[in-house]
């Protein structure tokens, strides 16, 4: 890891710091051993930079906005400065057909070289209309540049598959980009997804050179292999059966487990509560609201009503472990005085009736 | 001749099962939670090895509580033999027969005392016993409810640290443990000895003497 690499290489307002720390954060988010850092960095400092063409469509721009406004900048300038990012709707300078110019280029220029990135997903309904960008189709261009890609990532829950444009009624026949092109992508869900995931499954591309291990639905099992209740910093809470019964009751305030004001953390996996987002620590339970879903398919329909709990859980010792017991505890000192009332009027009638001790 | 004489009552009998099953499930729990074997990829949102193992463990607590509870209301509001100076060292009566029964169990003398009650020896070692069990029960509730004031000054001032009331938690249960032991070993060798419904008087409550044993007792 040649200090001079790094400080030639680097661009304006990326300190070689910031640039180490993203590739360590990368690296940790990808479970890889610290050995590996210097090929992260190596690889991240390559004068190769790969093309990326950034596609959008049905989104909010959410995603590239949780990807640049990161509070803390080093991430968002780190991905802008390992990537080419040829074309980007919301950050490039061209416009128009300068624009469509630059898109027809570079996926002919890079082809088969290029990471095709989208962003949103797709409307199929009558001919795919409710999305066109220069006169084309939302399916016209996907269908037209994803083939064309080394490697398609989805980025968001909407490109993954379909977002709350895809809920239910579907009004515009929105898909994910996978099922569009009928073969499986790097799926990034989130609404926004941690940068964090994108970050890794890019390095891990450029120092490996394949994409990372992914899950049946897509996702990179180093960010998604596992559930978010699983590592919940309120999971004991849950266990132990302390529980928010309302927002901003006693318990909500004390920082219990969310499971009853619908926390989908059950059934979500993401790594949240260990990445967490804006370099600040911050993640949705950590700020006292549950998960809501937001990388699983479909969580629109299925995840809603976002405050109801969730069926079909189970809950250790029925109401949790400390609560169940004190509850069936209760009910045992209670048999035991009955018993001790009953032994003591038992005593006392005889006495009377007898007359004698 | 034999004749049949009420030693235990029915509540006397409850708590004894209570306290011996509670026992039971509290140091087979205890012990999973002391040093859990399973494979933690197991624990997870199907499988709760821990999380059952403490729910069965302060399940088993709360009976064990009722029954120290019984056991202490019997002290003094039992039969007579169930009440505390029957049995505790303190009356003329009772030194006499603890120092019998010690040479008796030492093989020193034959001569066995019929008691209905307990013998000073077994009476002396039970209590001990609950008072124990009351300790287990304070440091119990210490370790259960952390964040309450109230059991936290209890339990500071008698145990220390939430670690040393673990602590002291662990070690205790040894007791019970080497207690069932010895327990059992000297009830069966009493039933050998000197047969006298000794072990079934716990579920029937009846023991049996000799004609005119117990006169003058």
């Amino acid at each position: 890891m040649s200090r001079n690499i790094c400080e030639k290489e680097l661009g304006p307002g990326l300190t070689r710091r910031g640039f180490l720390k993203g590739c360590a954060l990368a690296a940790a988010a990808l479970g890889l051993s610290d050995e590996l850092i210097p090929r992260l960095v190596e690889a991240a400092a390559s004068s190769k930079r790969p093309s990326v063409v950034w596609l959008h469509f049905q989104e909010c721009t959410g995603c590239t906005e949780g990807l640049l406004r990161a509070s803390h900048p080093d991430i968002g300038r780190l991905i802008l400065d390992i990537i080419s990012l040829d074309y980007h709707e919301t950050v490039q300078a061209a416009a128009g057909n300068q624009a469509e110019e630059i898109l027809k280029e570079t996926i002919t220029r890079e082809k088969g070289k290029f990471i095709c990135v989208v962003e949103g997903a797709i409307p199929t309904r009558d001919g795919g209309i409710y999305c066109k960008i220069g006169g084309r189709t939302a399916l016209e261009i996907v269908k037209d540049v994803a083939p064309k890609a080394a490697a398609v990532v989805a980025i968001g829950t909407c490109a993954s598959f379909g977002g709350v444009q895809a809920a239910h009624p579907n009004p515009t026949g929105a898909k994910g980009v996978g099922e569009i092109l009928g073969k499986p992508v790097v799926n990034i869900p989130g609404c926004p997804p941690n940068p964090i995931a994108f970050l890794g499954t890019v390095l891990h591309l450029l120092t490996f050179k394949r994409l990372p291990e992914l899950d049946r639905l897509g996702r990179p099992l180093f960010a998604y292999g596992r559930k978010n209740h699983d590592q919940c910093e309120r999971r004991a809470h849950f266990d132990e059966g302390r529980f928010v019964e309302q927002f901003g009751d006693e318990n909500h305030k004390k920082g219990y487990c969310l499971y009853k004001v619908g926390c989908k953390g059950p059934v979500t996996y993401a790594n949240c509560p260990a990445v967490r987002f804006n370099d600040v620590g911050v993640w949705p339970v950590g700020a006292g609201h549950g998960c809501i879903g937001c990388t699983e398919p479909d969580f629109w329909d299925t995840c809603s009503p976002f405050y109801e709990r969730l069926p079909g859980i189970r809950v250790p010792g029925g109401g949790g472990v400390i609560t169940d017991a004190d509850s069936v505890g209760k009910k045992i000192l209670g048999i035991t005085a009955v018993a001790a009332g009953i032994h003591a009027a038992a005593g006392i009638g005889k006495r009377l009736t007898k007359g004698s001790k | 001749m034999y004749e049949k004489h009420l030693a235990w009552g029915v509540l006397f009998r409850i708590f004894h099962w209570a306290f011996a099953l509670s026992i039971v499930f509290l140091v087979v729990t205890g012990l999973y939670i002391h040093s859990p074997w399973t494979n933690s990829v197991i624990e997870g949102s199907r499988s709760f090895p821990m999380a059952e193992m403490r729910h069965v463990h302060f399940i088993a607590a709360y009976c064990f509580m009722g029954a120290v509870f019984l056991r202490i209301y019997l002290w003094f509001f039992g039969n007579r033999q169930e009440k505390f100076w029957d049995s505790a060292p303190v009356t003329g009566r009772n030194i006499r027969n603890l120092f019998s029964t010690v040479t008796y169990y030492l093989y020193i003398k034959d001569e066995h005392e019929p008691r209905l009650g307990h013998n000073c020896l077994a009476g002396t070692v039970y209590i001990v016993t609950i008072v124990i069990a009351f300790f287990q029960i304070l440091s119990g509730l210490y370790l259960l409810f952390p964040e309450s004031t109230f059991w936290q000054g209890v339990g500071l001032s008698i145990f220390g640290t939430q670690q040393e009331a673990r602590f002291y938690h662990f070690l205790t249960m040894w007791y019970f443990l080497i207690f069932v032991l010895v327990h059992l070993y000297i009830l069966i060798w009493n039933d050998i000895r000197d047969p006298e419904g000794l072990i079934s008087s716990i579920f029937c409550g009846k023991k049996f003497f000799e004609k005119g044993a117990l006169d003058n007792k």
